[in-house]
């Protein structure tokens, strides 16, 4: 599996798929998809299928085909996809050429807050608003990613061989928001909220202490120490996992 | 009963996360102990079978330092055996006679050693073991146990951690315990190029019941070795002198080519050995391996005296005997709330998992809680039993046990 395909993939499954909470918690994003009926099939060659539906004022980012599409944006390589992902380079539309206003108009704005979200600087983190949202998409990146380097990324392969099966939650105190983690019989599913009955669980004390520690800004082990980071259950898979997701930054900078 | 605070422990663990690497690291790092906060992170002194921690809680401690503590933290026969080496010559630039003596009486001691190598860390040894079995067999392969611990040399680090590369263990090739067929199935895939099979007597990984080698497993294991030219190396490093004087392998009826000691040998001393075969004799003298410390003689001095003082008590059986009971008891306790507790691995150095819930949340629950009573107890690794453990201890054990399951029930409702 290939730096560029692996990187695709995460693209596709786990940044894009911030935009289901962007549309739901940025109040002018919001405000903007409310009375969109739109779908974006994406579509690389040899790489990934993903699509965006916008409707009734939700997002969902889905895998694979969407059944007839309003959009159709084709990408001739997961690596063309990856530049367009890093802001250099343009999808080809092979369906909704109508819609072309749209896209460069409106649905830019929601990839432009998307990148606004995971890309924080100092200043934009000292905004509550801010420092929550990134956090719940730095949290739901995390553990997206997690399914598609636990069986493509090698060091992914490796770990998550001998991670044994059962949920792990990733939850930041005291309301949320967290994530969970399904790992069974080699399968990945990840998901929002709490799994039933996990077999390890990792509580952040604060939305502040959760975005340090996810954006590896606080050393782990002091942060379990010192009660900031609170973990439970088969400590293992929660080491696996952390292998694992440091891996995200070899392929998201 | 009272339960403890921690907030010394918590302040000088602050003061610690500034200048030192997470605060504690390695197998001391408080991480896996869960929750944290139920458990003391310095001691500021020990004797017998218990320390006092910088809040002033004294514990029961089945840890006994992660093994190195076997007749009694403080023992004054050892201490003063090391005290008089001190006073007389301990890091200096030759050798003294104390290393004379303490390979004479381990090669008197261990049937199968012919001679001994001495070193600081258990990992010194290990590894120096491999480099043995390389040296001597031109090969460059080694067998090992998957979840098998012999140390933190990047060969023995789990794929795929921090600061290890493919590299480092791509001639380790790993097979589950008790496996015989993968054994044999990795020997046979690998025809010629097998160095050395290095495992602990038993399975004793973390987070994880213990197995006991399975009837005949080991010597199979023993006859391939023979047959095929491999190099069997034992790590007794957590396990030695706990079994059996002689070494663990005694204990399950086999005989290695190495063996591999640390921890109890020098009862909290820094010392550990690697002793051999006559065989591998002439090979080990080629092999350039030193240590800063490596000749030091106090920690030589208090080896003989432990080693002696075990001996001559039956150190082995006693502790077993101390472990049974203990641990009868704790079981029994366990049952009458509902809870089963399940044993596994050696009594003297037992693995302890209630099995009500797979996900051991309750199993930290309680070892918590009866650490904040007294009763120093981890969830993630087997425990140690020592000499010093007294019936007044085990009472005393039973007791927080107790009450530690109460409040584990009555926080849980289950």
């Amino acid at each position: 599996m290939s730096y560029q395909l692996i990187k695709a993939n995460l693209n596709l499954y786990a940044v894009l798929k911030n935009l289901e909470d962007i549309a739901k918690y940025d109040e002018e994003i919001a405000s903007l998809v409310k009375d969109w009926d739109v779908s974006v099939q994406f579509s690389v060659l040899n790489g990934p299928k993903a699509f965006i539906e916008f409707r009734n004022g939700v997002c969902t980012v889905g895998r694979g085909k969407y059944h007839n599409p309003s959009v159709i944006l084709f990408f001739i390589s997961p690596a063309h996809l990856n530049r367009m992902m890093d802001g250099k380079g343009n999808p080809i539309p092979l369906k909704g050429l109508t819609k072309l206003g749209f896209l460069k108009r409106d649905f830019i704005k929601v990839t432009e807050k998307l990148e606004y979200y995971l890309k924080p600087t100092d200043v934009l983190l000292k905004d509550e608003a801010y420092l929550a949202l990134n956090t719940r998409l730095t949290l739901n990146t995390a553990a997206f990613a997690v399914s598609e380097l636990g069986p493509l990324d090698p060091v992914g392969k490796l770990v998550t061989s001998n991670i044994g099966n059962g949920s792990v939650n990733l939850k930041v105190l005291p309301d949320g928001p967290g994530v969970y983690i399904t790992f069974r019989g080699g399968y990945i599913e990840p998901g929002k909220g709490e799994a039933d009955k996990p077999m390890a669980i990792m509580c952040m004390k604060n939305v502040k202490v959760a975005n340090d520690f996810l954006n590896g800004r606080t050393d782990s082990f002091t942060a379990v120490a010192s009660g900031d980071v609170m973990i439970r259950g088969q400590i293992p898979m929660l080491e696996s996992l952390s292998l694992i997701l440091e891996r995200i930054p070899h392929y998201l900078s | 009963m009272k339960t403890y605070r921690f907030n010394n422990s918590q302040s000088l663990f602050t003061r610690a996360a500034k200048v030192i690497p997470c605060g504690i690291y390695g197998h001391l790092s408080p991480a896996p102990l869960v929750p944290p906060t139920a458990y003391p992170f310095y001691a500021v002194r020990a004797k017998g079978s218990r320390f006092c921690d910088v809040d002033g809680n004294e514990f029961i401690d089945y840890m006994c330092a992660y093994g190195p503590m076997i007749v009694g933290y403080n023992h004054e026969e050892v201490d003063a055996a090391a005290m008089k080496q001190y006073e007389a010559a301990n890091c200096v630039t030759a050798p003294t006679p104390v290393m004379v003596e303490l390979a004479e009486y381990l090669v008197d001691l261990i049937p199968i050693a012919d001679w001994a190598f001495f070193a600081k860390n258990g990992g010194d040894v290990t590894s120096y073991a491999l480099m043995v079995a390389r040296a001597a067999t031109g090969r460059k392969k080694i067998l090992m146990v998957s979840g098998g611990y012999h140390g933190v040399a990047p060969w023995a680090q789990v794929p795929g951690h921090h600061g290890v590369m493919d590299d480092d263990y791509k001639n380790c090739i790993r097979v589950k315990w008790n496996d015989y067929a993968a054994f044999e199935r990795a020997v046979n895939e690998n025809p010629g190029e097998i160095a050395g099979f290095i495992a602990t007597p038993y399975h004793h990984p973390t987070f994880a019941d213990n197995e006991l080698p399975a009837k005949g497993y080991w010597q199979k294991i023993e006859a391939v070795c023979r047959k095929e030219g491999i190099v069997l190396i034992v790590d007794d490093v957590r396990c030695g002198f706990r079994l059996d004087m002689r070494g663990s392998h005694e204990y399950f009826g086999f005989k290695p080519d190495l063996i591999c000691f640390c921890k109890a040998i020098g009862n909290g001393y820094p010392i550990s050995a690697l002793v051999g075969t006559d065989s591998l004799k002439s090979i080990v003298s080629r092999i350039f391996y030193t240590g800063s410390y490596w000749f030091s003689a106090a920690p030589m001095a208090a080896a003989i005296t432990t080693l002696k003082e075990l001996k001559r008590i039956n150190g082995p059986k006693l502790i077993r005997e101390t472990g049974e009971k203990l641990l009868g008891g704790l079981v029994e306790i366990a049952k009458g709330y509902g809870y089963d507790l399940k044993v596994t691995g050696h009594p003297s150095m037992p693995y302890l998992r209630i099995t009500n819930d797979e996900s051991v949340m309750l199993h930290q629950d309680w070892c918590g809680e009866c650490t904040k009573r007294g009763a120093y107890f981890v969830s993630h690794h087997n425990w140690f039993i020592s000499t010093a453990h007294t019936d007044e201890d085990i009472q005393k054990t039973w007791d927080i046990a107790d009450d530690a399951f109460k409040a584990v029930k009555n926080s849980r409702g289950v």
